[in-house]
């Protein structure tokens, strides 16, 4: 059996900004999604900053919109994996960096700032969303 | 004359004889495992009971256990059992070939060549697969299962077969494009009789469908240049925030 192990990540400290370091000794893999509040959706508007069209899951950093008294934050939207999501019709330009969309997610229930992206509305109204069957 | 109507019952006899064709690329019913989670538990030991119910209530509680830590294949029975992506089944010479994406190396060979077990075999996650075909359904028998590899119903809940493990699946077609792989788990460590289960998988031949190459650990990656200049794969920034997956 092997187990990876994860380098040390001092070397991206400074590109993290405030996003809270939490090292993992060894690769999450696929997981559950109870840590993510689907009773709960949310909306938020926010300008992509990083797409990382990778398996198991896809994740999407984006910039939240800065409102009035409150603070700019970073998020992390993880999604399914590019298999399914390229079954729904998306590809790995469907969403590139600087694109500003509308996101609707289940949140974290820590109350970090990460949720699970559930549907995506771009600036000219496409929405984009998944399932995992074309019927599904 | 008699010569023809040998020739011709030998061609009836062969049509009538040629099994399914199993090959394409299915995509499992999740709906229908989600059901499954919930309406056909397994007989677990009181001992594995126990570890099941926790792992239940930490799920809820917003915490779930990783069944899937590591980026290892999900391995047998749980690949089956709990996938929530497509797999691409080849059918050669011999041998049907089940190719997934996701994480790496998932892959199941099932010998279709007559072969036995092997005497002394190397424990891996697929375990070692022999088939063959009994009118309509392909009957699949695999041993070998290393006894890392959990029986899982979810994402969260699941537990190692703790060895001894023996799988015999009989899969068919319900419909043109609708296969049921029945599953009898026999798992002497963690599961007091064999366990009975049915996963449903779906194809979409007019969709032109493909597996996608699956790396697990990509995700922990991504595109950067060395001191030389090359092209290579670095750590991930993104990814030290781990608050965007569960941590146990």
């Amino acid at each position: 059996m092997i187990t990876r192990v994860r380098m040390p990540r001092k070397l991206f400290a400074s590109l993290v900004g405030g996003v809270t370091l939490a090292l993992a000794g060894a690769a999450f893999g696929h997981h559950s999604g109870a840590a993510y509040d689907f009773n709960h959706m949310a909306i938020m508007e926010a300008t992509v900053k990083q797409v990382n069209w990778t398996n198991p899951h896809i994740t999407f950093v984006v910039e939240k919109d800065v409102k009035a008294g409150e603070p700019a934050s970073t998020w992390v939207f993880e999604v399914s994996s590019p298999g399914v999501l390229t079954r729904s019709g998306w590809t790995k330009r469907s969403l590139q960096p600087g694109d500003h969309a509308t996101f609707r997610y289940a949140p974290l229930r820590s109350g970090t700032a990460g949720g699970f992206l559930r549907e995506v509305t771009l600036a000219n109204g496409q929405k984009l969303t998944f399932s995992f069957t074309p019927s599904g | 004359m008699i010569a023809g109507c040998a020739l011709w019952v030998l061609a009836v006899s062969a049509a009538v004889a040629k099994p399914p064709d199993l090959s394409g690329v299915w995509l499992p019913d999740v709906a229908d495992q989600s059901r499954q989670e919930t309406q056909n538990i397994p007989p677990w030991k009181p001992e594995v009971r126990s570890q099941i119910q926790r792992m239940i209530a930490d799920e809820d509680a917003g915490h779930p256990f990783l069944v899937l830590n590591h980026c290892l294949p999900y391995g047998m029975p749980s690949w089956m059992l709990i996938t929530h992506n497509a797999f691409e089944l080849l059918v050669t010479p011999g041998r049907i070939t089940m190719l997934g994406e996701v994480d790496g190396n998932r892959m199941r060979r099932i010998y279709m060549d007559g072969r036995p077990h092997p005497a002394d075999p190397d424990l891996t996650l697929h375990g070692h697969s022999i088939g063959r075909w009994v009118g309509d359904t392909l009957v699949v028998d695999t041993t070998a299962v290393a006894p890392q590899a959990y029986i899982a119903i979810s994402e969260a809940t699941g537990i190692p077969n703790n060895g001894d493990m023996h799988i015999v699946e009989r899969i068919h077609l319900t419909a043109p494009d609708v296969m049921a792989d029945d599953l009898e788990i026999t798992a002497p460590k963690v599961l007091t009789r064999t366990w009975k289960t049915t996963r449903l998988f779906r194809r979409y031949p007019s969709r032109h469908f493909e597996i996608t190459e699956g790396e697990c650990a990509q995700e922990d990656l991504v595109a950067g240049k060395d001191k030389f200049g090359n092209d290579v794969f670095i750590d991930n920034p993104q990814n030290a925030d781990g608050s965007v997956r569960p941590v146990k």
